[in-house]
């Protein structure tokens, strides 16, 4: 078997939902070896789908497969104080406890870092929360749409005279389980070196405000505060998604596409690829100030070109003037498109739901491949793992 | 925080030949967990955030040393400025590496060929080298060459396709989040290939496509069209997973509240704190397949009840009584926030010569052991030239002489005095806001954040 990354990390994770369950396939896809503990109903994300032809099977979560590859599972009662015990057992062979429940209902299942410590002094508890461990809303719930919210994304998406938009596909969590995972990973280059477990409190709304790219900036060193104005770039205009006569393209002229003042004598990228260079003499074209106001006027100037070219056409001809357009696609195009499948991004899985490709590890390393194994039917290492102590799964698993 | 505040990577050297935004935000959270990270820039091409964004842009003579942009991803790093088109500058980068433990790097896939500097020219220098690229589209491929900037990362990974009002285009997010995401991703990355060589001894060479990184986001969205043909379609702030979830208006000029209700109880109290337990008997609001379906009138009714309320007001009313709620923060009210401020999400640096700056956190964990804070500002331009090239040995007259060629620089080449730059930089804020692209400008900002001169710090 090749060697991973992580091999000979042992994990115990009882988080449910996104973000602790991404952290920990992170750490799976790496070699850790990550045991799930669920609550004998399962994951809460084995009941949230998609499933296939839309019929609840907490085995055929489309949720669940795609955060949980690569893992154990086993089915534990931590209302139970037998749970308990079971847990603070396995306790004893792991690195790492992840968690995305509060300090108050770790506390009542005496798992709050503080009485963890002096049981289990090396291991690292990783906690992932809606705001955090500490503060005044530390008690407070919330998911992805609370972090977006609190983190200033939200404010500034969307039209001026319209709702802020959430962005889709449940971001607050995936960002929140990337920083649990590097705060587990530091924790754990900690150790190595200095010896001793830590407690890892991610808050979420945190984790999301770190994604920060201006917008409290722009208050702290300017007074400033930016609103929400369309799909586009506060950097001028257009840098933005525009409608081609097929479908949408990302319109990003870049720093050279309407020419440089230094060679003001030259055709613009922007200009050749309009096939008019006579554009480079309107300010609505050529004038980064006068394209950010008067937009409209210059939409009027693109509209004909974009309007009689494919998608295809307008960002490769684009990509061959050296200005950096993208394609904006949709879930279909990205599951046939041949740069990700020429990169083997997507992994085959074999799981009860059939046989279906997910996304692959965010990076790619030289020297250690990803660990690829399907996802776990509930419970179905309670034999293993527990041996007799196992208690039965609920709710139509394994064992 | 407690413990002796020793912090992980220290002593971990890092040449960071990373620019602008997803690169530097890897680089930052490692120079966050104490690693010594050295960032270099070109004397005739400096890393394009030092024009964005100028502090108090009023046509100063160092526009470089003002950028925001800038200064809140490079905290806690070192710099040379010096000229890799020269041959003793890249002479000096190789003594570096052959010390390093980390190269960070995110030109477009072939310029560290170029420099003789791709991984196996990297590995014969230093045999357990870590080298990230963070790129657009990866190392490999047919799109491989793609000019990538980090607004059109999101859309290409998918997320712009789900992302929009119902019935309408899709959209961008209001920042490029993809490219600090895939910075997180790349730190988190060199953090797994350094237990990996703690074991083994071995290096690891890690490509990291900004695409592929977000498109794990996409998960639910790819298994749905493969388990049932459907492609998902935008639907404005509502949910698969929560019924009602909504942004709705709130008392103020363009002031919002989320809220998030994702089971039949929460429900029920969300009914009841909003002085109507009557909603959660209704059976058009009594599964959450109801709610969805009666949709329109639900959002009506929450937004009848959060119209006279400010933002926070919904959300501590609502969290009170255990409903996810949130207010939506702008890029101030961030700033503000009694939980941000509680849990330390900025950090105060003094930076010349803009003074004192709040800057947000790059590591979101909080550790018992350690803190990942900014604990030295941003260097100036070419501020450790001297101090680095002195360790490797140089003395005063090799230095003086490299400086006169033109290898190192504490200063641009421009073509135009620098005050001419300000003024190009200078963006018609007054027209934007008039526009409505900004919503306010505020001239007493320090006074409020407690950084003007004079003021004790916030």
């Amino acid at each position: 078997m090749a060697e991973r990354a992580l091999d000979g990390l042992r994990v115990v994770d009882i988080s449910q939902g996104i973000a602790g369950p991404y952290a920990t396939k992170l750490l799976a896809e790496c070699g850790a070896s990550v045991l799930k503990v669920e609550p004998p109903d399962g994951d809460y994300t084995r009941r949230l789908g998609p499933f296939p032809g839309d019929r609840p099977d907490p085995e055929q979560s489309g949720l669940f497969l795609h955060l949980n590859t690569g893992k154990r599972s086993v089915t534990i009662d931590l209302e139970d104080a037998g749970g308990r015990a079971l847990l603070r057992k396995l306790l004893r062979d792991a690195d790492v406890l992840v968690t995305g429940e509060k300090t108050s209902t770790l506390a009542r299942w005496d798992l709050a870092y503080d009485a963890l410590k002096a049981g289990f002094p090396e291991l690292v508890l990783a906690q992932v929360t809606p705001f955090g461990a500490t503060g005044p809303y530390a008690g407070y719930d919330g998911n992805s749409a609370t972090a977006m919210a609190m983190s200033s994304i939200m404010y500034n998406t969307g039209d001026p005279d319209r709702e802020p938009l959430l962005t889709g596909g449940e971001p607050g969590e995936y960002i929140a389980g990337v920083h649990l995972w590097l705060g587990i990973l530091a924790a754990l280059e900690n150790r190595a070196r200095n010896g001793g477990g830590d407690h890892v409190d991610v808050s979420m709304a945190e984790a999301v405000a770190c994604a920060d790219e201006y917008n409290a900036a722009m208050y702290a060193f300017q007074g400033a505060i930016r609103r929400r104005y369309y799909s586009r770039h506060i950097f001028g205009y257009p840098n933005d998604i525009v409608e081609a006569a097929d479908g949408y393209l990302v319109m990003i002229p870049g720093a050279a596409g309407f020419g440089s003042p230094l060679q003001a004598d030259v055709a613009s990228p922007m200009s050749l690829l309009l096939e008019d260079p006579e554009l480079d003499k309107n300010p609505v074209f050529k004038q980064a100030g006068e394209r950010m106001l008067r937009w409209r006027e210059f939409d009027e100037l693109i509209r004909p070109y974009l309007s009689s070219h494919t998608v295809q056409e307008i960002v490769m001809t684009a990509q061959a003037f050296r200005m950096p357009f993208a394609f904006v696609p949709s879930v279909a195009d990205l599951l046939r498109d041949e740069h990700l499948a020429e990169r083997g991004f997507f992994a085959t899985v074999r799981t009860p739901a059939g046989e279906v490709k997910l996304p692959g590890p965010p990076f790619r390393m030289s020297e250690t491949p990803p660990a690829e194994a399907p996802p776990p039917a509930l419970g179905s290492a309670n034999a293993d793992v527990l041996g007799a102590d196992a208690v039965p799964a609920r709710g139509g698993g394994a064992q | 925080m407690s413990g002796d505040g020793k912090l992980p990577l220290e002593g971990v050297k890092v040449v960071d030949l990373t620019q602008v935004f997803a690169g530097p935000t890897c680089t930052r959270i490692l120079a966050d967990l104490g690693a010594d990270v050295l960032r270099f820039e070109s004397p005739n091409r400096l890393d394009v955030t030092r024009s964005l964004i100028l502090t108090d842009n009023d046509g100063q003579d160092q526009p470089w040393a003002r950028a925001s942009y800038f200064i809140i991803r490079n905290v806690n790093k070192k710099e040379m400025v010096i000229d890799l088109a020269k041959p003793e500058g890249i002479d000096v980068l190789r003594q570096l590496i052959a010390t390093a433990d980390v190269v960070a790097e995110s030109f477009t896939p072939r310029v560290m060929e170029n420099f003789g500097l791709g991984y196996e020219a990297l590995r014969q220098i230093k045999p357990d080298i870590i080298m990230i690229s963070l790129s657009g589209y990866g190392q490999y491929g047919p799109m491989r060459d793609f000019g990538a900037y980090g607004m059109g990362l999101e859309p290409a990974s998918g997320i712009s396709s789900i992302t929009g009002y119902p019935g309408g285009p899709p959209y961008r997010s209001g920042l490029s989040f993809t490219d600090p995401y895939s910075g997180f991703v790349g730190a988190g990355a060199v953090l797994t290939a350094l237990a990996y060589r703690r074991r083994t001894g071995k290096g690891q060479y890690i490509d990291l496509s900004e695409q592929e990184a977000a498109i794990p986001v996409m998960g639910a969205a790819l298994l749905e069209y493969q388990m049932n043909q459907r492609i998902p379609e935008r639907a404005g702030d509502r949910s698969p997973y929560a019924a009602p979830q909504g942004c709705y208006r709130c008392a103020g000029s363009d002031r919002w509240a989320v809220v998030s209700v994702t089971s039949d109880a929460e429900f029920a109290r969300m009914a009841e704190a909003m002085g109507h337990p009557e909603w959660a008997q209704d059976a058009r609001f009594a599964t959450a397949a109801a709610r969805r379906q009666h949709a329109d009138a639900l959002d009506a009714l929450i937004g009848e009840w959060t119209a006279p309320r400010a933002p926070y007001d919904v959300m501590h009313a609502l969290q009170g009584a255990g409903v996810k709620a949130a207010a939506v923060l702008d890029g101030k009210g961030v700033l503000f926030d009694p939980q941000f401020r509680a849990r330390n999400q900025f950090d105060l640096i003094d930076q010349p010569p803009v003074g004192r700056r709040p800057v947000q956190r790059h590591v979101a964990a909080k550790f018992g052991r350690f803190d990942p804070k900014a604990r030295m500002r941003a260097p100036l331009l070419g501020e450790h030239n001297e101090e680095v090239l002195r360790e490797l040995g140089y003395g005063g007259a090799d230095i003086a002489r490299l400086r006169d060629e033109g290898v190192i620089a504490e200063k641009p080449n421009l073509p135009v005095p620098p005050q001419l730059v300000s003024a190009a930089l200078k963006l018609p804020y007054d027209r934007y806001l008039e526009q409505g692209i900004l919503q306010a400008l505020e001239p007493d900002y320090r006074e409020q954040l407690g950084i003007a001169d004079g003021a004790d710090g916030g």
